[in-house]
Parts: structure tokens; sequence; C-alpha cells
């Protein structure tokens, strides 16, 4: 102990790790009704980091080449020892990061924190949302199955509808008139490198936003301590008198991080192909579609909008047209009131919105 | 003082806690990352003795590893391991000077293995080897 303390001191004396710890940690107050939900965003950092390590561990035995990518993750299965695990947590973790970024974005809609002074944090957590859609697409491909095969030519293929730049829009996307080896190179390199790397800066923004601007208050619980933003100029809203974030709300963080590891592992263990069809197991063979070849959970409503629609150029600009609402929604939404008990119309068209898109996707899955 | 047991206690329980979730981390993920038992060739090696004409030098895979077969002038046959013993680079046959020679830091060795200049501290391991109906056996 007495030579922890004196390392603590030797780095002390040189940067004041002691007065970073006190404003940042210790001294850093949360408001006193600030809630679980609130572990959303740390449940998610772990998630992530949990990600790139087993993403990093899988590329020691992972093949980017058309030709033995497929039987590189049979190897990786099947003869490396616990490289099932490995494999298992990094799909399993891809489709929880997904589901806890949804409940994440959820609760920030109906806790209303995106709106002002907040425009930023839901604007980049928005693109990192689409930046989760795009990591889980690439990486779908890399097995080099039956199913990442067509599902990659079904996805790219969307692009079609738009028009003018869509036939060479797909052509780019895949690098070729149809998905084969250029597409696997492409999108490895997307997967591995650009997009994670993009994920990692915008999670630097969001948090940066996040301290610049102070932590919401929740609109219901115990009396609100904030020091509220006016609008007049920059002003940190801070919570005096709130709950320090360590070690109080920090072990709340560790607490909700372990009862993820718990619903996460369960799948591993006891359920681990749940995200997985018959057709993820077989090699691709480009000259045969399965049949009911289907995307994603989360891509489920996207697909089945598109088959709604007569036309596919419409489908796609509806969707376009809903994101780019709900990625503006703190510049459309201005009013002040915060308590979604007090904003019937809100709750009416963010309880319609989510049961629109579940009943799209349950739609999706029997259609 | 009762309060500080019950701490310490619960400090354990969360200690050994911690310990045993680190140990079924760390286990797959060094057996995952540890490497393979490679399948090497057969710990014999036969080859046809017409392959090693007289002043050249054949080198072949052997238990994983390289080897070389010498037949020095005047006939006499050599089996040794080809890496060398300073750092572990593939020793070359010069023909010409009938010598080893390491291209990473210039060691020297006669066909027999030993060493004549240069850093290698030890001659080259000679490998047991037999010889009938054409057919060199090494191993």
């Amino acid at each position: 102990m007495a030579l922890l303390k004196r390392l603590i001191d030797w780095i002390d004396v040189r940067i004041g790790a002691r007065d970073i710890a006190a404003k940042e940690l210790t001294g850093y107050l949360l408001p006193r009704n600030i809630n679980t939900w609130y572990s959303m965003g740390s449940i998610l950092l772990f998630i992530f980091a949990m990600q790139v390590v087993t993403g990093i561990l899988l590329l020691i035995y992972y093949v980017p080449d058309a030709d033995k990518a497929f039987k590189s993750v049979t190897f990786i299965m099947n003869e490396v020892p616990f490289g099932w695990l490995i494999r298992m947590c990094h799909a399993v973790g891809s489709n929880m990061m997904v589901l806890v970024l949804l409940f994440h974005m959820i609760s920030v809609l109906f806790m209303n924190s995106y709106k002002s002074p907040r425009e930023m944090n839901w604007l980049t957590g928005f693109i990192l949302f689409t930046m989760v859609q795009g990591i889980s697409l690439t990486g779908y491909l890399l097995p080099w199955s039956q199913l990442s095969f067509w599902a990659t030519t079904v996805a790219t293929n969307s692009a079609n509808a738009i028009p003018v730049v869509g036939p060479y829009l797909v052509e780019f996307l895949r690098g070729g008139k149809l998905v084969g080896p250029p597409t696997l190179g492409r999108f490895f390199a997307l997967h591995v490198a650009l997009i994670p790397a993009g994920i990692a800066a915008l999670v630097g923004a969001h948090l940066f936003l996040l301290q610049r601007t102070g932590v919401s208050t929740p609109p219901f619980g115990l009396k609100d301590t904030a020091n509220r933003w006016q609008g007049d100029g920059y002003r940190y809203e801070s919570h005096p008198g709130g709950i320090p974030f360590f070690p109080n709300y920090a072990l709340e963080d560790l607490r909700s991080i372990f009862i993820y590891l718990a619903c996460f592992l369960a799948v591993v263990y006891f359920d681990p192909y749940l995200f997985f069809t018959r057709d993820s197991f077989l090699p691709a063979n480009p000259l045969q579609t399965p049949a009911h070849i289907k995307p994603e959970w989360y891509f489920l409503a996207n697909y089945q909008t598109l088959k709604i629609f007569p036309s596919e150029f419409i489908g796609l600009a509806v969707q376009g047209a809903g994101m780019t609402f709900l990625a503006l929604l703190p510049f459309i939404d201005r009013t002040t009131e915060r308590h979604p008990l007090k904003r019937p119309l809100f709750m009416i068209c963010a309880i319609g919105g989510i049961m629109l898109w579940i009943g799209l996707s349950v739609w999706g899955h029997y259609s | 003082m009762e309060s500080t047991g019950r701490r310490t206690f619960l400090g354990v329980c969360l200690g050994g806690l911690a310990a045993a979730v680190a140990a079924a981390t760390t286990w797959p993920l060094y057996r995952y990352l540890a490497p393979r038992a490679v399948k090497t060739t057969a710990a014999k090696v036969e080859i046809p003795a017409k392959d090693v004409p007289e002043g050249e030098a054949k080198f072949f895979d052997f238990n994983g590893a390289s080897a070389v077969l010498v037949r020095k002038r005047g006939g006499d046959l050599i089996a040794l391991s080809a890496v060398c013993t300073h750092l572990g680079c593939i020793v070359q046959w010069e023909k010409d000077q009938q010598d080893f020679l390491c291209p990473c830091h210039g060691g020297h060795y006669t066909p027999e293995g030993a060493v004549t200049s240069g850093p290698p501290p030890k001659p080259l391991t000679k490998l047991p080897f037999t010889v009938a109906n054409g057919i060199i056996t090494i191993g």
C-alpha cells in the first residue's frame, strides 16, 4: 500500500493526477434522480471494447480471401481451442451492441435528453448508430457463407433504386458487377479499419460533448438540482448536491455491465446460434440463391418497407426521410417541456413509431 | 470491529471472485493464442543417392526444420542440421569453397559442420543416416 501511495505521489507531482480525479471522478456530480438507463452508454463502451478485442483475436486465424474465408472460420470454430467462444462472443456481441444501442436511443428519446443544448450529442449518437449498422453489415459478409453472400447481394442491390447514380453505386460498393472476391476485400477493410476508427473517433466526440455540456437531468424522480442552461451563453450544466460519479455511479455502471454480461453469456453458452440461420453454415455459392433469404433482425423493418412499396425508389426515399427526421429531431422538436407524460402528441408519435418498427420487423420475418 | 470483519470478509470474497473471473478469461485466451502442434514430416526422410552428386548439397525438411545432405569431393556423405548455431539462420552451401556460409553474420562451417570462422559458438548438429539400395535414409 505504501508503495502504491508513493507511486501515485510520484505521478501526482508531475501531472496533478489527484486534481483530475477530484474534478472528473469524485467531484464529478450527477443528478440526484439519475436512473439505470444512464448506464446504457457505459454498457455500449464495454461492448465496443469487447468487439475490438475479440475482432483482433479473430484476425489471427481469419483469412480474407474468398477461397479461404469460410474454411478459416470453420477452422476457428472447430479446430482452434476456444475459437468457438471468441467467434460467438464477436457474433453475439454485434447483435447485442445494436440491441443496447436501441435501448440507449429509446431512453434518451423518452427522457427527452436530446433537446437543447444537447443537439450535437444526439446527432453524433445517431451517426454512431448508422456506423454500427454499417460495421454489422460489412462484418456479415466476412464468413463467406451462403447467408453472408446473398444477404450482401440483396443489401448492396437496394442502392440500385437511387436515380442516375444507383447502378454505378452498386458496382462501386461491390467492386464489380456482382458480389465477389473484390467485395470481400472492400468490406474487410471497412470492417476492421475504417469503420472502427470512425466509431472510436465519434465515441470520443460524443463523450467530449457530454463532458462539456454536462449530464442531462431525468424529467422525473427527485427534485431537480441542476444549474440549467438558459441559451444566453455557454454554461456547464452542473448538479450541486448530486451523486459523485466515482465511486457511487461507477458502481451502478459496473452492476449494469454485469447484468448485461449475464444476458450476453446466457446467449453465448445456451443459445449461441440464436442469431444464425441454416444458411450461415453453408459456404457461399454464387450460382445458387437459398430460399427465403432474410437480413439480420435489425434490418428486417427496412427489408419489409422495401417490399411493401411498389417502387423500390419510394421505399428507399421513405426510409431516408424517416432517418433524416430522426437525425434532426432535436432541431425539429424545439419545445422545452421534457416530461413525457406532459407531451401526449410526442408519446403517441414515439410509441407509434416503435410499434411500427416492431410490426414491420415481425412482418418481414414471417413474410 | 464487527463491521471491519464483515468488510474484510466481503473484500476477500470479491477478490476471490475477481481472481476466478480473471482465470476463466485468461485460460481460454491463452489456449486460443498458444502455438498449435505442427504436423512435421516423418522422422525418417528418404533421398535417392543420385540426387546428391559429388561436391554438392541437398537441402530438405527434417522434423520441421531445415537439414542438408552433402557429398564431399571424394564421395563421403554427411547429413547435418542446416540451422546456424549462432542465431538460427539457414546456412548456404558454397560449392566453389566446399564449405557452408551463414548469410546473416558470416559464420563459416566445414562440410562436416565444424566452425572455421565467424560467431557460431558450436558446430552444426550431425544427423544419423544409412544408405541401402541407392536410397539415403536420414533419421
